[in-house]
Parts: structure tokens; C-alpha cells; sequence
């Protein structure tokens, strides 16, 4: 489990840009743009068929924090994406026009409270299988970063991530 | 509305809903799902609801929080849910989520149906 940031500045260049591209806040297209994001990471060998399912949720969760959250689903506000790749590590950078947010507003998980909200879980999520979550510009900048997963390779004990220490709780 | 993926079949007082739908990440479909279990819950007074989910591949955390809704409602209802079928790619985003917790999970909708009919409320 990776370790929820929120930075202040742009984030820093990482590998070659193999998509970079902007898109209405609209949450009738946001099928299309995830399918795109996935096939470009497909086509260069940074997923596998197993990645799909938690790509696709760290992918719609992204985007419908910036559209809805970020540029509250202003559709002529758009969001900025970017996807890139350095070696077998694949990053998506997503950006929108708002002010961020802090970590006082994503529910602690480890707060027994939290387990009946009905919202706040989609950074916990990501954090699970996404090897860097990074917030950038306060909150109003994400990138997702994880390494291509070999094939076959198990699902990560979760038990043992839930207690390893040191992590702050989302 | 009725949710057009959504097949209910009801074995004396269980009921059992099988969603039929691959994806559940957009809004629509999340919304359509989420009223058509309420209106199980509100139909049927102390509901013991299984949730056939084996054709589920992709969902949202949006999703998990209808659920949550509806485990909550399932309880002041004084009823009871159950979940069948979660492909073992999708049972990490209910154990990290702990939804795990609020509700048992059975490799498939006939257990939990069985379970269920063991243990009448």
C-alpha cells in the first residue's frame, strides 16, 4: 500500500510521454477516455488482463474526482492527461482546474466510523494497488504510478499490507 | 425505473438478485442497480437478499458505497445480505474497503441461499 502525498508544486517530467491530451468534464465520455488510457498501456506491454479491473476503478476514480470534485462537472472546464512510461513503469497523470483538497477530508479508514460512509473509499483503493499516488497543485493534479505487474503474478497479501506500519491511513 | 440487468427470483422468504451486467462503473448503471435493490428492500419486510455478483468484473468505489447504502437499510429493515459469486480478482476491494466485514461472502449465490434458508430469521 502506497503512502497518500498531497504536494504543493506541478508535478516533475517522469519517462516518454505516450499520451498527452485534453478532455471535456464530462461524465458521459469518461467511458470512452478510460478505454483509451487502458489501450494505451495495453498496446505498450504495461498491463496485463488482470490489471484491468483495478486499472479501470484507479483510472474512474481519477477522473471523476477531477470532473465532478476538481471542476465540479463544469463540462467546458476540462481535465488534462497525461500517460507516460519509463521502462516496465507506466504513470497517468490527471489534472483539473480546482483549488485540491487536503488529507483531513478523505475519511481515516482505520476509524471504525468510517466503515458505514458511503463515500471516501476510492483513495484507499488506489492506494492498494498503485505503487505511487501522488497529489500534486494541493490536490487538483493526481499521478498514478505502478510497475507492470509480472504475469501470474498473486494478488498482494492484504492482511500483511493492512498492518504494515508506517503508512498513513486513508 | 426497473434495472433491466438486475434478474430477481424469490425462494420463499430469500430473495435472490443476480446482477447481470459486466461493468458497473458508470453513473447510470450504478444508479439504476442501487433503486432497483432498494426497491427489493422496500418490497419485501424483513428481506433476506442475496446479491448473485458473479458476473461482476469491473465496479467502482461509487458502487461499494451503494452498497454500504443498502446494507444500512437492510438493517433498519431488521433484514439481512448476503453476497455470492465475487471473482477472486474483485474480493481485495471488499476486503481493503472492509465491506467484508458487514456481510458474509460465499464463492457462490447457491450457498448463500443455502446458508440462509439453514438459518431462517
Amino acid at each position: 500500500m502506497t503512502t497518500l502525498r498531497i504536494l504543493g508544486g506541478d508535478p516533475p517530467p517522469c519517462g516518454t510521454v505516450l499520451v498527452s491530451r485534453q478532455w471535456p468534464s464530462r461524465l458521459d465520455l469518461k467511458q470512452e477516455v478510460l478505454d483509451e488510457i487502458a489501450a494505451t498501456l495495453s498496446a505498450n506491454a504495461l498491463v496485463g488482463e488482470d490489471d484491468h479491473p483495478w486499472l479501470c476503478l484507479c483510472l474512474d476514480e481519477a477522473l471523476v474526482n477531477a470532473m465532478l470534485h476538481g471542476n465540479e462537472g463544469d463540462p467546458d472546464t476540462p481535465i488534462d492527461i497525461e500517460v507516460a512510461a519509463d521502462g516496465d513503469r507506466w504513470y497517468v497523470t490527471v489534472s483539473d482546474r480546482g483549488t485540491g483538497f487536503t488529507s483531513s477530508q478523505v475519511p481515516d479508514s482505520e476509524d471504525p466510523e468510517s466503515l458505514l460512509l458511503e463515500h471516501g473509499r476510492g483513495i484507499r483503493i488506489m492506494s492498494e494497488w498503485l505503487d505511487d499516488l501522488t497529489y500534486y497543485r494541493s490536490g487538483a493534479t493526481v499521478r498514478m504510478a505502478r510497475r507492470r505487474s509480472p504475469t501470474g503474478e498473486p494478488l498482494p497479501p492484504l492482511d500483511a499490507l493492512r498492518q504494515k506500519d508506517g503508512d498513513h491511513a486513508l | 425505473m426497473p434495472c433491466d440487468f438486475l434478474m430477481v427470483q424469490v425462494y420463499d422468504k430469500i430473495v435472490l438478485a443476480k446482477v447481470m451486467k459486466e461493468r458497473l462503473l458508470d453513473p447510470a448503471s450504478i444508479a439504476s442497480l442501487s433503486e432497483g435493490l432498494s426497491e427489493l428492500v422496500d418490497r419485501h419486510p424483513r428481506i433476506s437478499l442475496v446479491i448473485d455478483a458473479a458476473d461482476i468484473g469491473y465496479l467502482s468505489s461509487a458502487m461499494l458505497g451503494k452498497l454500504v447504502a443498502l446494507y444500512k437499510a437492510i438493517k433498519v429493515a431488521k433484514g439481512r445480505i448476503a453476497m455470492g459469486g465475487v471473482k477472486p480478482q474483485l474480493m481485495p476491494l471488499f476486503k481493503v474497503t472492509q465491506i467484508d466485514k458487514l456481510m458474509p461472502f460465499f464463492n457462490d449465490a447457491g450457498q448463500a441461499v443455502t446458508e440462509f434458508r439453514r438459518s431462517p430469521l
